[in-house]
């Protein structure tokens, strides 16, 4: 082996974002307004969005230039390494080449502050002073807090009060980087006050943490909202983690087999998968594997069903075509809190239903159990929803074992695991639940019910 | 706080001597093949560890003698003394104490013993207060037992702080004459609350979660209403969790036997083998909803043997859902079948999805006896 780390210069960091939409062999089915029901135009998302992110979004473009200034931020943890696990591969006795690209270095721990930084860049430009947004297990709410500092900004994270009150780091990271954390529901906003009227102790929940930073949002004339995946934006900024792969790649003249993310919204996924597909879709490497693993207890794209939905739980951001396990769906508490999203990123969905990509399902436990195999042979203790993408690079890795083919397989290893221990105490003590989607029972009660019109 | 406290200092004698509990008869024959009693230990280290622990002011009311009053007074715990008791304990003893307990109206009662111990205090206190078993007997099939003495001491340690929460428990027992003689049958006597103390690792990461046991059973009633509407003919099994299903389709659920329910009526009350063997043979499309039931997590073989190796044969692994609170599971890592065919037994065995909410399933592993 000649080296266990490619690392490029911070020049070689590439200069413009990929952008899928421009590639894909046939229109992406347009997002819908929720309460018209009619495909959303540009006005109706200036409210609650810069006009350059809203450009972004609907851009068919192939590549978009990253800023200087956005550049000049990156560079404090980009470009990000590529690190062979040779140790792993050892341990496993295969023939296969295991590979992760490793976002864990950046200063929020996560892959999320590609986009945090244009995000707060562009809101900034366009003389947004204020962020709002929510943040579920803390990773987003810690990402933007971060962007935001960077361009003296104020950001305000409603965090679902049950995480509040648990994971006290994610708080204390935020504040740190000068933003306002809040437990919601809070009764700051219309909708955390009716919500605290009904169920004065609730935990609060997503769904209630996204009412009150839109309604935040769209109050206040210097405020803007902010989401951290699924949407097309999030999807591009974050392809600078495949863009920077490929060129690791060349640096040994090897080109992957395998491409791995974890598929929670599907940015992370996408920043590394996006231009693999590129070259995949333009005939270049049409046999490059592209896996998207995701949690057996919310399988979006292995058991979903492809059409539109709800963005959200509340059913008050757009309606977009995607797999789906249904708004409704209340995805179990699993330790890989950000894998827990009822949809997926429509760019994401289109190219699995396109049969681009192929999605796979794994329980925690097993998960879990590859992510201490890791920590034991490659040293980083990784975040439980990284470890689903270890987990499908392993399992790939063993067939190579099988079969004796010496491929080469890259996962996005999209963060550390610092704030997750508690995941892994449940490991040792044996009390991680194996959540599963109960399909057939699903698919039988839904033949019941009257088909519910969006 | 009042905590009252029940010794059944002969609780888990006829254990070691091979005699499987020491109903009736049984003591002395355990103690003339040298028996000794086991539980004034066990309760001991219950008190060993709870006396470590930061907790609150409370008082404990106890009885004399072997029920309590020797080993509190040995550990020199103070205790307001409820009941007498003379001679040789039995059954009446500890259901007198129970009175005298009830009557001073305290919160919890921590009972050292077994199966039986646990039904004769049920029988009186049922679910207005809870109880916390500290496991000493041969047969510990209800759920209200913790997994140790030291894990007692824990939850009652919770319990003084206000910081666990309450959970109904199965009281199981079998009848000893007939297991001696190599007859199972077991029986569910009824539902008890018992402190629960949820694993505070899992519950730390539970952000989304925090639903307490009946909105479980709630979320798992409206997933069934939702897919019980398939016309076939279901057959809902003992418990909580599908009477909770029987209330939203609102249909009066046996809460101690089963009941067949077709398209959202009441077929059949408190059915028998002979009822679901009759609607098979008349070609009926049956599925079967059970909960797993007891400290083990018992599917079949504990509780439901209306259910039978014949009615199980005939409607096979594919048409029987297993339906189990989340905050349940937790508790069984693993269930189990003990339906006394050892053929359909390892049928059953291996990977199952269990229903534990709305459009929610966990995998468990079904394990043979």
């Amino acid at each position: 082996m000649d080296h266990k780390k490619i690392i490029l210069d911070e020049n070689e960091i590439p200069k413009k974002w990929y952008n899928v939409n421009a590639d894909l062999p046939s229109m992406i089915d347009p997002p819908l307004h929720p309460g018209t029901k009619e495909p959303i135009t540009p006005d109706d998302l200036k409210a609650i969005f810069p006009m350059e992110l809203i450009k972004q979004e609907a851009s068919t473009d192939k590549y978009v230039k990253i800023p200087e200034e956005i550049m000049d931020i990156y560079k404090i943890w980009r470009p990000s390494p590529l690190i062979r696990a040779d140790r792993l591969e050892k341990a496993l006795k295969t023939p296969a080449k295991i590979y992760y690209k490793w976002e864990g270095v950046s200063p929020a721990g996560s892959h999320k502050p590609n986009t945090a930084i244009p995000q707060a860049y562009y809101n900034m430009k366009e003389g947004v002073e204020r962020i709002a947004t929510e943040t579920g297990a803390g990773q987003w709410g810690s990402a933007i807090s971060f962007g935001t500092a960077f361009f003296d900004m104020e950001c305000t994270v409603y965090m679902v009060r049950a995480s509040y009150d648990q994971k006290p780091y994610r708080k204390s990271l935020m504040q740190a980087w000068g933003a306002e954390c809040i437990p919601s529901p809070s009764t700051r906003t219309e909708a955390g006050k009716k919500i605290l009227k009904m169920h004065p102790n609730t935990g609060g929940s997503l769904g209630a943490a996204i009412s009150e930073a839109v309604e935040d949002a769209a109050k206040h004339d210097n405020t803007n909202y902010s989401l951290g995946s699924v949407l097309n934006h999030v999807c591009l900024h974050q392809t600078i983690i495949g863009l920077e792969t490929i060129e690791q790649f060349k640096k040994i003249d090897t080109y992957p087999d395998t491409v791995i993310g974890c598929v929670g919204g599907g940015s992370n996924f996408a920043g590394m998968a996006f231009p693999f597909a590129r070259d995949k879709l333009d005939g270049s490497h049409p046999d490059v594997d592209i896996i998207g693993a995701e949690p057996m207890a919310c399988p979006t794209l292995t058991k979903g069903l492809y059409e539109y939905d709800y963005g959200d739980a509340v059913g008050l951001v757009p309606i977009l075509k995607m797999f789906t396990l249904g708004h409704d769906f209340m995805p179990p508490s699993i330790h890989a809190g950000g894998l827990r999203y009822h949809g997926d990123s429509p760019l994401v969905c289109k190219l699995v239903h396109d049969g681009f990509i192929r999605a796979v399902a794994y329980h925690q436990t097993e998960v879990l159990k590859s992510a201490l195999l890791f920590g034991r042979t490659e040293g980083h203790i990784i975040a439980p929803e990284s470890s689903h993408a270890l987990h499908c690079a392993i399992q790939e890795a063993l067939k190579c074992k099988e079969t004796g083919e010496e491929k080469t397989i890259v996962f996005n290893n999209s963060g550390h695991g610092n704030f997750d221990l508690a995941a892994y105490d449940a490991y040792f003590d044996g009390s991680l639940v194996d959540y599963e989607y109960p399909e057939e029972l699903i698919k039988q009660s839904l033949k019941q019910l009257p088909m519910k019109n969006i | 706080m009042k905590i009252g406290v029940i010794l059944n200092p002969i609780a888990g004698m006829g254990g070691a001597v091979g005699l499987k509990g020491t109903d009736g008869d049984a003591l002395e024959r355990a103690i003339e093949m040298g028996a000794s009693p086991r539980s004034p230990a066990r309760i001991r280290n219950t008190f060993l560890r709870f006396f470590g622990k930061d907790i609150p002011s409370f008082s404990i009311f106890s009885c004399s003698g072997r029920m309590g009053g020797d080993i509190l007074k040995e550990m020199g715990i103070p205790y307001t003394e409820i009941y007498v008791q003379d001679g040789s304990t039995s059954a009446q003893d500890t259901k007198q104490a129970c009175i005298s307990l009830l009557s001073e109206n305290v919160d919890l009662i921590l009972f050292c013993g077994g199966d039986g111990t646990a039904r004769d205090i049920y029988s009186i206190v049922g679910d207005r207060i809870p109880m916390l078993g500290i496991p000493a007997g041969v047969k510990m099939y209800s759920s209200v037992f913790s997994i140790s003495p030291n894990a007692a001491a824990d939850v009652l340690a919770s319990f003084l702080r206000g910081d666990c929460s309450l959970r109904e428990a199965e009281i199981m027992d079998i009848d000893e004459d007939k297991y001696r003689v190599g007859i199972l049958d077991r029986k569910l006597f009824g539902q008890a609350t018992t402190p629960f103390l949820p694993n505070q690792v899992q519950a730390a990461k539970c952000a989304y979660f925090s639903e307490s046991e009946q909105k479980s059973k709630e979320s798992i009633a409206r997933f069934a209403s939702e897919f019980m509407g398939d016309g076939s003919i279901y057959i809902l099994g003992v418990g909580s969790t599908t009477k909770a299903i029987a209330d939203l389709i609102g249909i009066e659920k046996t809460l101690l036997g089963i009941d067949i329910v077709h398209n959202g009526a009441l077929l059949k009350a408190d059915a028998n083998e002979g009822d679901i063997v009759s609607l098979l043979e008349g070609g009926a499309r049956i599925k079967i909803i059970v909960s797993p039931l007891g400290a083990q997590g018992f599917i079949f073989g504990r509780g439901n043997h209306q259910i039978s190796p014949k009615v199980l044969n005939r409607v096979g692994r594919d048409n029987i859902i297993v339906v189990g609170t989340p905050q349940k599971l937790q508790n069984t890592p693993n269930l189990f079948v003990d339906t006394g065919d050892s053929e359909l037994d390892s049928v059953l065995a291996g990977h199952l999805s269990v229903v534990c909410g709305y459009r929610l399933a966990a995998r468990k592993s079904v394990l043979t006896c």
